[in-house]
């Protein structure tokens, strides 16, 4: 399934950039993220509780971050697999200045497989756009309270 | 299509109930129509189900001083025929006879329902076109929201951890008011693949007061107040509604785009006042 | 092995698997692309098999053509959705050596034979047991693998093994429907005389054969004449492996997906020639005295008279009436429709040679002691209520009450050899089994009757055996009693009132119809009103009216579902979409329309009973005569075409563009 979307980022761009790669930001961000490991070069291993509704499951995967060009884009991709399914979803992001920080631009595609794919088609647009909602709303409030400043280690070791 | 093993407590007071549900990670079960399913799947999977069935009093339907309050057990059944409803807000009444099938409606209810807050759920359009309010009790809170509050993304709801919703308060419908909900059925589910309610009152030609809900479309059930403001200034019925989910977010599945859903929405807008039009006096 | 399903279901859960994704493909089309990943490293081009068929001279029909029409038309991808799933209990009698199979099947004997050859047991210590099954529509008409494994896990484990499918495994390991891609060329004069049918038939098989995945589409070119005198025909099939369940028999099998093409290749030749739909059948179809015809594809047509259900089905809507009211209703700017199917259907299937297993079937009656009788049928109904019409059989032939008759079927110990329940054949040919199984008892029973009245000459009616001289008459219990007791013997005559018969049938049989749809496309949203379904069918002789009437029904609630709601989605990785009932739509009680169904009756040469089968004829005159309604809802939008399922979306798009061309 195509994916495509906008979110605003209250960052100037270099430093939106270097949090949207930052491992410490992105296990805060991502929704049900509850470990996030470096297993090599722009790569992680990430373990993740999604809990919609009444249905949760645990999820084990990785992350990775590839075709780095800051601080404009780069190619993002999360995936994991559980008992209830497995989901993969893989885009560019790309960013641009924008009143009010920075205005960060993903299309990619998401596909899904197992009993997730199989009962829940009907929902599977939507949670994901939600989630990835979910990712932007809460950079945006680590970024106002200013944990994301602290955290970041930027230049940082990312590239 | 088993359920992995899970504990089971059927408390007989709210109190007991609240106390139990203090530990966030229990799930209620308030019919099940939703949640069995989902467990039978194993896609939900929790380690103790709280079944509300025996806490008194919690399908209690009453109306007084113009709000009628609906216990958040009271079945789809009960609410499509209770007088209470289908006298003083039979908007919700008609919404609660389009929901599943008999079988669904004689056990589900309209707390868990609004609680699961599923995006193609029928009550939610009538709920935010009724300006109905959420009671929402834990054992330590007791507080009232707005619908338009309470519903806050798909599958997401202003509930907190321990929280259940009590009750719903919806101010009566004047006898004056037309109503209607007009609703595209998914064919296989029976889920609103779009559902749009709305209430209007007269004052001689013109519309002096619209709501429009419409739930399906997106993400989480929505008023189209600008319609409803067009509606409201004079604009005729067409008008009004051909911008009718604008800038609101639109769901995609197998069976409908997001294109299409927003124009159903549109459509149904349209028709849902045609007819409530015409049963306002 | 679990000792309950809660235990199954929880150690199943404890099983991760690490799976390697390869590349999939889930596109019948898009798998025959160069380079498309090879569903089996072995066959690279995913070609499982090509087929050609030729009657009469297609290119010189194409050359003198006129007007020749083309269209792509697909029959999508279906999932049958038994009520019942599958279900198996296996039971190891360790001292007796025996296993008892009970299994949700269409074919016990058949599965039988097979298990026999898998476990590697001998044929007759195995039992099949088949109680009441809850509809198969073909999708049991296979040997699955859970079946020998239920078997194989009992004998291992001395124990009892049960497995009852769940709605989601049903969907993913029972086979589908359907799934072709066709493309259709029909030449044509003028006048509206058609000369020639090029049909070049994509088949998605799925990942693997099944009992019978490459004779499917078979069938829809051998009936892709339909009902029409073509002399020329021209077909290719090329049968494609895809990452998918494999494709199988699906109520009709082969037979909707040929009538679906060919009647709505004949509604986009009327438009194109501005004829009328109607006269444009009753021009080119094969007439009354022309039978038995032999089709340009090689069959021969048993009995028909095509034109009287159309013409009754006319005359039901008021045909001329109708088309008058449409063009008021789209002088109003209504999107009124009027949709005709004429089918044609190969049914008692059928000959041993046009089969694997076998073409005939098996019938045993017993009349016991005390007079009752016992039918033994190898037809295996699975619902279709055989159980009455052969008691009624029965009853009629040997002038008993139908009470006193039982129709036994299902158990491989019980029932003599047998070959099943598919293609509309259990009357046809388990009836006329059964039919000359009842003329060897009769000729029994009177020589008994006869002994017993000393008399020469005796008549069988009404339970009792009457001396046509004297009038004087012995019960037929008196008789069976007397059979089996056995003081006295008619000359050369055993005791005993015992008869089983096998009968192979010389040809098919060809059942046909005329269904009209009357339908209503909401402008502004696509929907789709069924305004009135009228269902003339012939399928020969009938016997019990009300059973007829209840395959007709179902046939069309599976017909009406493929043309407007049921659609097995994959997604490129070749992940089922519609996993379950909550995506996959079947039909519903309060979507289906009132259908106006009627009869006409052209007895069939090919049995004395006259029957042609009807089991399947709903499904293949529905689909056409919905799509061939809707489209012409569209023609002033200038649509020509829209493939299944009829979503409201899609004929909104329809709409939409139409309004812009």
């Amino acid at each position: 399934m195509k994916i495509a979307g906008a979110h605003t980022v209250p960052a100037a761009r270099e430093w939106a950039f270097a949090l949207l790669q930052d491992p410490v930001v992105l296990a805060r961000c991502m929704p049900g993220c509850q470990a996030l490991e470096r297993t090599g070069d722009g790569e992680y291993h990430m373990k993740m509780k999604m809990v919609l509704a009444s249905m949760s499951g645990l999820f084990d995967g990785r992350v990775k971050v590839a075709d780095s060009c800051p601080p404009e884009s780069f190619r993002l991709t999360v995936e994991g697999a559980g008992k209830i399914g497995f989901m993969k979803g893989e885009g560019v992001l790309t960013l641009a200045a924008v009143d009010g920080g920075t205005g960060v631009a993903f299309a990619g595609d998401v596909h899904v497989g197992g009993t997730l794919a199989a009962v829940g088609q009907r929902l599977i647009d939507t949670t994901s756009r939600m989630l990835i909602k979910r990712f932007f709303e809460k950079l945006g409030a680590e970024i106002a309270a200013g944990e994301a400043a602290r955290a970041a280690p930027y230049p940082g070791d990312l590239y | 299509m088993i359920p992995q093993a899970f504990d089971y407590s059927s408390p007989r007071s709210l109190h007991e109930a609240l106390v139990l549900l203090e530990n966030g990670e229990h799930k209620v079960l308030a019919g099940g129509m939703s949640l069995v399913p989902m467990m039978k799947l194993r896609l939900a999977t929790p380690g103790r189900v709280v079944d509300l069935s025996r806490v008194p009093d919690l399908n209690r339907i009453a109306e007084s001083g113009g709000v009628v309050r609906i216990g958040a057990m009271a079945t789809h059944h009960e609410i499509e025929t209770s007088p209470v409803v289908r006298g003083q807000c039979p908007l919700l009444s008609e919404a609660a006879s389009h929901i599943g099938d008999v079988q669904v409606r004689n056990m589900g209810t309209i707390g868990g329902s609004i609680a699961h807050a599923d995006p193609a759920a029928d009550y939610p359009a009538a709920l935010v076109a009724l300006e109905a309010r959420v009671r929402l009790v834990s054992a330590h809170s007791d507080r009232t929201l707005d619908a338009a509050d309470f519903f806050l993304d798909a599958f997401t709801t202003a509930l907190a951890p321990g929280e259940i919703v009590l009750e719903l308060e919806i101010p009566a419908e004047d006898s004056s008011e037309g109503y209607r909900y007009e609703k595209v059925a998914h064919p296989a589910s029976g889920f609103a693949v779009v559902g749009v309610a709305v209430r209007i009152k007269k004052n001689g030609a013109a519309i002096s007061m619209a709501r429009i809900g419409v739930t399906g479309m997106g993400p989480r059930a929505f008023r189209d107040r600008a319609a409803e403001k067009l509606l409201e200034e004079g604009a005729d019925i067409a008008r009004a509604t051909a911008a009718v989910g604008a800038g609101q977010e639109a769901n995609a599945d197998l069976y409908a785009s997001a294109d299409y859903r927003r124009h159903l929405a549109a459509v149904h807008a349209a028709r849902a006042l045609t007819v409530a039009l015409s049963r306002a006096s | 092995m679990a000792t309950d399903r809660y235990l199954a279901a929880d150690a199943a859960d404890l099983v991760e698997v690490d799976y390697e994704p390869l590349a999939a493909v889930a596109d019948p089309e898009k798998a025959l692309a160069a380079g498309a990943p090879a569903v089996h490293p072995q066959w690279p081009d995913n070609i499982a098999f090509t087929f050609h068929q030729e009657g009469g001279d297609t290119e010189g029909a194409f050359r003198d053509a006129e007007v020749v029409v083309r269209q792509r038309i697909t029959s999508q991808r279906l999932i049958p959705t038994a009520m019942e799933t599958r279900g198996v209990v296996a039971e190891w009698r360790a001292g007796e050596r025996s296993l008892t199979l009970y299994s949700s099947t269409q074919i016990p004997h058949l599965l039988r034979t097979l298990l026999a050859g898998i476990l590697g047991m001998p044929e007759n210590h195995l039992r099949v047991i088949t109680p009441e099954v809850g509809g198969g529509f073909g999708s049991k008409l296979n040997v699955y693998a859970e079946e020998a494994l239920a078997a194989f896990v009992a004998m291992r484990i001395n124990h009892p093994v049960k497995w009852i499918e769940s709605r989601r495994e049903n969907f993913q390991a029972t086979i589908h429907g359907r799934g072709h891609v066709d493309y259709f060329e029909l030449a044509a004069k003028r006048d509206g005389t058609m000369l020639g049918l090029k049909l070049k038939l994509i088949q998605d098989l799925g990942a693997y054969h099944q009992l019978l995945t490459p004779a499917i589409p078979t069938l829809s070119v051998l009936m892709m004449p339909g009902l029409y005198n073509f002399p020329n025909i021209s077909a290719d099939i090329v049968g494609v492996f895809t990452n998918c369940v494999p494709t199988d028999a699906y109520r009709g099998a082969g037979r909707p997906e040929a009538t679906h093409g060919i009647e709505r290749m004949v509604d986009i030749l009327a438009a194109e020639l501005q004829m009328d739909p109607a006269a444009i059948r009753l021009k080119n179809f094969v007439p009354a005295n022309a039978f038995p015809y032999a089709t340009a594809t090689g069959l021969s047509y048993d009995s028909g008279n095509y034109a009287a259900p159309l013409k009754q089905a006319l005359d039901a809507v008021e045909y001329p009436k109708l088309r008058e009211e449409q063009k008021r209703a789209r002088a109003a700017g209504r999107l009124m429709g009027i949709g005709i199917s004429t089918y044609g259907e190969i049914c008692a299937i059928g000959p041993s040679p046009a089969t694997p297993a076998g073409g005939w079937e098996s019938a045993t009656v017993k009349i016991e002691p005390t007079g009752k009788v016992t039918v033994m049928t190898g037809a295996s109904p699975h619902g279709q209520g055989e159980e009455t019409t052969f008691a009624q059989i029965a009853a009629d032939e040997l002038g008993v009450d139908i009470d006193d008759v039982l129709v036994v079927h299902g158990d491989t110990a019980v029932v003599q050899y047998g070959i099943g329940t598919f293609g509309s054949r259990g009357t046809a040919i388990g009836g006329t089994a059964l039919y000359y199984a009842l003329q060897d008892l009769k000729a029994k029973v009177k020589k008994f009757g006869a002994m017993l009245l000393d008399t020469q000459k005796v008549t069988l009616a009404g339970g009792t055996c009457t001396d046509e001289v004297s009038g004087k008459s012995v019960s037929f219990a008196e008789i069976a009693g007397a059979a089996y007791r056995a003081l006295k013997l008619p000359p050369d005559t055993e005791p005993g009132l015992v008869a089983t018969r096998f009968w192979e049938p010389p040809n098919f049989t060809f059942p046909f119809g005329a269904h009209i749809v009357v339908s209503e496309v909401d402008r502004d949203t696509g929907a789709i009103e069924i305004r009135r379904y009228i269902a003339v069918d012939d399928c020969g002789k009938i016997i019990n009216p009300l059973i007829v009437a209840g395959q007709v029904h179902g046939g069309v609630a599976q017909g009406l579902g493929q043309a407007l709601w049921e659609q097995a989605v994959y997604d490129d990785s070749g992940q089922l979409l519609t996993g379950e009932l909550t995506d996959y739509a079947v039909p519903k009680a309060h979507l289906m329309p009132w259908i106006e169904s009627s009869h006409t009756e052209t007895p069939s040469p090919v049995n004395p009973l006259g029957v042609k089968g009807v089991g399947e004829a709903g499904t293949i005159g529905c689909s056409p005569a919905v799509v061939n309604s809707v489209v012409d809802a569209l023609a002033p939008l200038g649509v020509r075409h829209i493939d299944m399922p009829l979503t409201p979306e899609k004929i909104w798009n329809a709409i939409q563009q139409g309004g812009r061309a």
